[in-house]
C-alpha cells in the first residue's frame, strides 16, 4: 500500500483533489448528477478492465451484471422492506454468483466464442428481467425504491458516497495490479501457455477476474437503483455494454487509470452530445452510438493500446530524451572546462 | 398437429434467414479468420436502403438491385480500408473493431432514417397461402426460394469453380496461396462482397414479413452467428442445417412456452451448446492455422 502511494502519489493526489472539488466547481445539481452517473459507470469499467486488460478476456454482457445488481437491491428493499445496506451487499453477492456460474461454464471458451456467450447472457438477462413480471415489474419497471440513508441522502452526499466506492474499487484494483496476482494476470495476458508453465493456474485467475468484475458491476447497479429510485429493464442491454466497452477501450485496456479516465471522457462526450442535440434541431436517432462506434473503430485502427498507455509512453520517451540531452550537455561542458584548463 | 406444423413452417422461414447470415459469417471467417460482427447490419441496410429508394419513386426491382450493390460496396470498403488495415490484430481487437463498425452503421442508420419502423410491400401478393390448415404468407415462399438459391449458388461457387478453389486455398494456407499467385487480400475482399450481397438480399426479402428498422440487424446477426457456432464454425453446410433447426426450436418455444421468451430460447440453446460441445453439432472443419 505504501509502495503504491509512493508510485502513484502524484496522480492519486490529483484524482482525490479533483473528485472532492468537482461538486463545488459545478454547483449545479445537474452536473452533480452527471458526476454520480460517471462514478457509477467507473465502478463497472474498472471491473471490466480487470477482465479485459488483465485476464485478456472479453465481456459483452457487463450491463447484465449491472442490471442483476440493480434489481436485486431494488426487489429486496421494496418488496421485502430490507435496509438498503443489506440490499447493496446482496447486490454484490448475487451478480458475483451469476458471474461464478457463467465463468465456470465458459471457462474453456476464448475469443469469439467468449464474446458470443457473454453477449447471449446479456440478452437472456434483459429478457428475463422483462418477462419475470411478478417480481421485477416487467417492462414498466419498479418505482419508489428507497434511497440510501447516507447523510440525509442529498445529491451531494450521494456523490461522495459513490465516489468513495469508486476510490475503494480503484485502490483495490491498483493494489491487485502490483501484487503477485497482478503479475500473474499480466503473464496470462501476454501468453497463457508461458503463464501455465510458470505454475500459474490460468483458469482460476480468469474466473476470479470475472467474478470480481461481476461484483463491481453489481454494487454499481445497486447504488444506481437506490439513486434513481425507479428502474426499468431498458438500460441493461447491449447499448450499455457497448458503452462500457468503449470506455475501457478508449482509456486503454491494460490500465486501470485508463478505465477511469475513459469513463470520465465518455461521460462528458455523452453530455456534450445531449447539449448539441438541443442546439441543432435536426439531430435525430442515436448520435451517441455513431460516436461510440467511431471511437471503437479508430482506436483499434490507430491506437490499439489506448489513450493512457500511449500518453505514458510518449511522456516516458520525452523524459528519456531530456535526460539524454542533459547528459550530452554535461559531457560537452566538461570537455570545454578541460580545454580551458589546458 | 396443424399447430405443430404451423410452428415448424414459421420456424423454417426465420431459420432460412439465419442460414444466410450464418453462411455470410463463415464465408468471411474461412478466408480471413475474422468474425464480422457487423453481418447483421448488412441485412438492415439491405431492407432500409430499398425502402428509402422506393420512397424516391424508383421501381421495386431497381431499388432492390441498387440496395444490393450499395451493401456489397460497403462490404468491400469495410474490408479494404478497415479490416485489412489491422491485419495483425488479436482476436479481441478484431471483435472490438467489428462491434465498433456495427455500432457505427447502426448509429448512422438511426441518424438518417430515424427510429421508426418501415414496411416494405411484399414482392407479389399479400394473400396468405394455405396447405392443409397451415397458412403461410406468400412472402415466406419468396424467402425460402431466395435462401435456397443463395445457398445453392454459394455451394456451386465454392465447390465447382476455380474462384471457389482459390478462396478455399486462401483459407487452407494463405502463404502457399500467395505463392500460387492468388492474392489473399483480394479473396478476402471477395468474401466481404459476397456476405454483403447475400445479407442485403436476406434483408430485402424479410422486410415485407416483419417491419424493418435501424436496429433489426443486431438480433438477426447474433442469431445467425449462433447458428454458425451451433453448426460448427467453418462448416457452411452444417451452419445452414443448424440455422433451420434453430429457427424451428425458437418457433416451437415461442408457441408452446412463451412468446416473450422467444429470443432467450435461441440464446439458451447457444450457451448450452457452447457448454456441451463448443465445436458445434457438425464440428469445426478446421481449415488452416490462425483460427480461434
Amino acid at each position: 500500500m505504501k509502495q503504491l502511494l509512493q508510485k502513484w502519489g502524484k496522480g492519486f493526489g490529483i484524482y482525490v483533489a479533483l473528485m472532492i472539488v468537482f461538486p463545488f466547481v459545478m454547483p449545479d445539481e445537474y452536473y452533480r448528477s452527471v458526476g454520480i452517473i460517471i462514478g457509477l459507470h467507473a465502478i463497472v469499467t474498472i471491473g471490466l478492465c480487470l477482465v479485459m486488460g488483465l485476464a485478456g478476456q472479453i465481456s459483452l454482457g457487463q450491463a447484465a451484471f449491472w442490471g442483476i445488481g440493480a434489481y436485486t437491491s431494488a426487489v429486496l428493499t421494496t418488496k421485502y422492506g430490507l435496509s438498503p445496506f443489506v440490499g447493496l451487499i446482496a447486490s454484490a453477492i448475487v451478480p458475483g454468483l451469476f458471474a461464478f456460474i457463467l465463468g465456470r461454464a465458459i471457462a474453456g471458451l476464448q475469443g469469439y466464442y467468449l464474446a458470443m456467450a457473454t453477449l447471449a447472457f446479456g440478452y437472456i438477462v434483459q429478457i428475463g428481467i422483462t418477462e419475470w413480471e411478478p417480481v421485477t415489474g416487467g417492462a414498466s419497471g419498479m418505482i419508489s425504491i428507497p434511497q440510501v440513508p447516507f447523510f440525509g441522502g442529498s445529491e451531494l452526499s450521494m456523490y461522495y458516497l459513490i465516489w468513495a466506492v469508486v476510490t475503494c474499487v480503484l485502490l483495490f484494483s491498483l493494489n491487485l495490479l502490483h501484487s503477485r496476482v497482478g503479475r500473474a494476470f499480466r503473464a496470462i495476458h501476454k501468453s497463457e501457455i508461458a503463464a501455465t508453465s510458470m505454475g500459474i493456474d490460468v483458469s482460476k485467475f480468469k474466473l476470479n477476474a470475472f467474478v470480481v468484475s461481476g461484483m463491481f458491476a453489481g454494487i454499481s447497479g445497486g447504488l444506481y437503483a437506490h439513486y434513481m429510485g425507479i428502474l426499468d429493464p431498458q438500460p441493461f442491454g447491449l447499448h450499455e455494454s457497448i458503452k462500457f466497452l468503449t470506455m475501457v477501450v478508449i482509456g486503454g485496456m491494460t490500465s486501470i487509470w485508463g478505465a477511469l479516465i475513459g469513463t470520465v471522457l465518455i461521460g462528458f462526450i455523452s453530455e456534450g452530445l445531449i447539449l448539441l442535440s438541443e442546439v441543432i434541431p435536426g439531430l435525430q436517432g442515436d448520435v451517441d452510438t455513431i460516436v461510440f462506434g467511431g471511437i471503437l473503430v479508430l482506436i483499434v485502427m490507430f491506437m490499439p493500446e489506448g489513450l493512457v498507455p500511449r500518453i505514458r509512453s510518449v511522456y516516458e520517451k520525452a523524459q528519456a530524451k531530456k535526460a539524454k540531452e542533459a547528459a550530452v550537455k554535461a559531457q560537452s561542458g566538461e570537455r570545454v572546462e578541460r580545454k580551458a584548463a589546458t | 398437429m396443424t399447430e405443430l406444423l404451423q410452428y415448424v413452417a414459421n420456424g423454417l422461414v426465420s431459420g432460412g434467414i439465419y442460414a444466410i447470415v450464418a453462411v455470410g459469417f463463415i464465408t468471411i471467417y474461412n478466408v480471413s479468420k475474422v468474425i464480422n460482427l457487423a453481418q447483421g447490419e448488412f441485412l438492415m441496410l439491405g431492407g432500409m436502403v430499398t425502402v428509402a429508394l422506393i420512397g424516391m419513386n424508383l421501381p421495386y426491382g431497381l431499388a432492390a438491385l441498387l440496395a444490393i450493390l450499395a451493401v456489397t460496396a460497403i462490404g468491400i470498403i469495410m474490408q479494404k480500408y478497415v479490416i485489412d488495415y489491422v491485419k495483425k490484430a488479436s482476436p479481441i481487437s478484431l471483435i472490438i473493431l467489428t462491434i465498433g463498425i456495427s455500432t457505427l452503421i447502426r448509429g448512422i442508420a438511426s441518424f438518417i432514417w430515424g427510429k421508426d419502423a418501415f414496411a416494405l410491400e411484399p414482392i407479389t401478393s399479400n394473400e396468405p397461402l394455405s396447405f392443409g390448415g397451415v397458412t403461410i404468407a406468400t412472402q415466406s415462399v419468396w424467402i425460402l426460394a431466395a435462401v435456397l438459391i443463395i445457398l445453392f449458388l454459394l455451394w456451386y461457387l465454392m465447390e465447382k469453380t476455380i474462384l471457389g478453389k482459390k478462396i478455399n486455398a486462401c483459407s487452407v494456407n494463405p502463404m502457399a496461396a500467395r505463392l500460387m499467385g492468388i492474392s489473399p487480400t483480394k479473396m478476402s475482399m471477395l468474401a466481404f462482397a459476397i456476405s454483403g450481397a447475400t445479407g442485403a438480399v436476406a434483408g430485402i426479402v424479410i422486410a415485407p414479413l416483419s417491419v424493418t428498422s435501424y436496429d433489426i440487424g443486431v438480433l438477426l446477426g447474433i442469431k445467425g452467428f449462433s447458428a454458425a457456432i451451433l453448426g460448427g464454425l467453418g462448416n457452411p453446410l452444417g451452419a445452414a442445417v443448424a440455422a433451420f433447426l434453430l429457427g424451428i426450436v425458437e418457433s416451437l418455444g415461442a408457441g408452446y412456452v412463451s412468446s416473450g421468451m422467444k429470443d432467450a430460447i435461441a440464446f439458451l440453446v447457444l450457451i448450452g451448446m457452447l457448454l456441451v460441445k463448443p465445436s458445434g453439432l457438425f464440428g469445426e472443419r478446421s481449415v488452416g492455422k490462425g483460427g480461434l
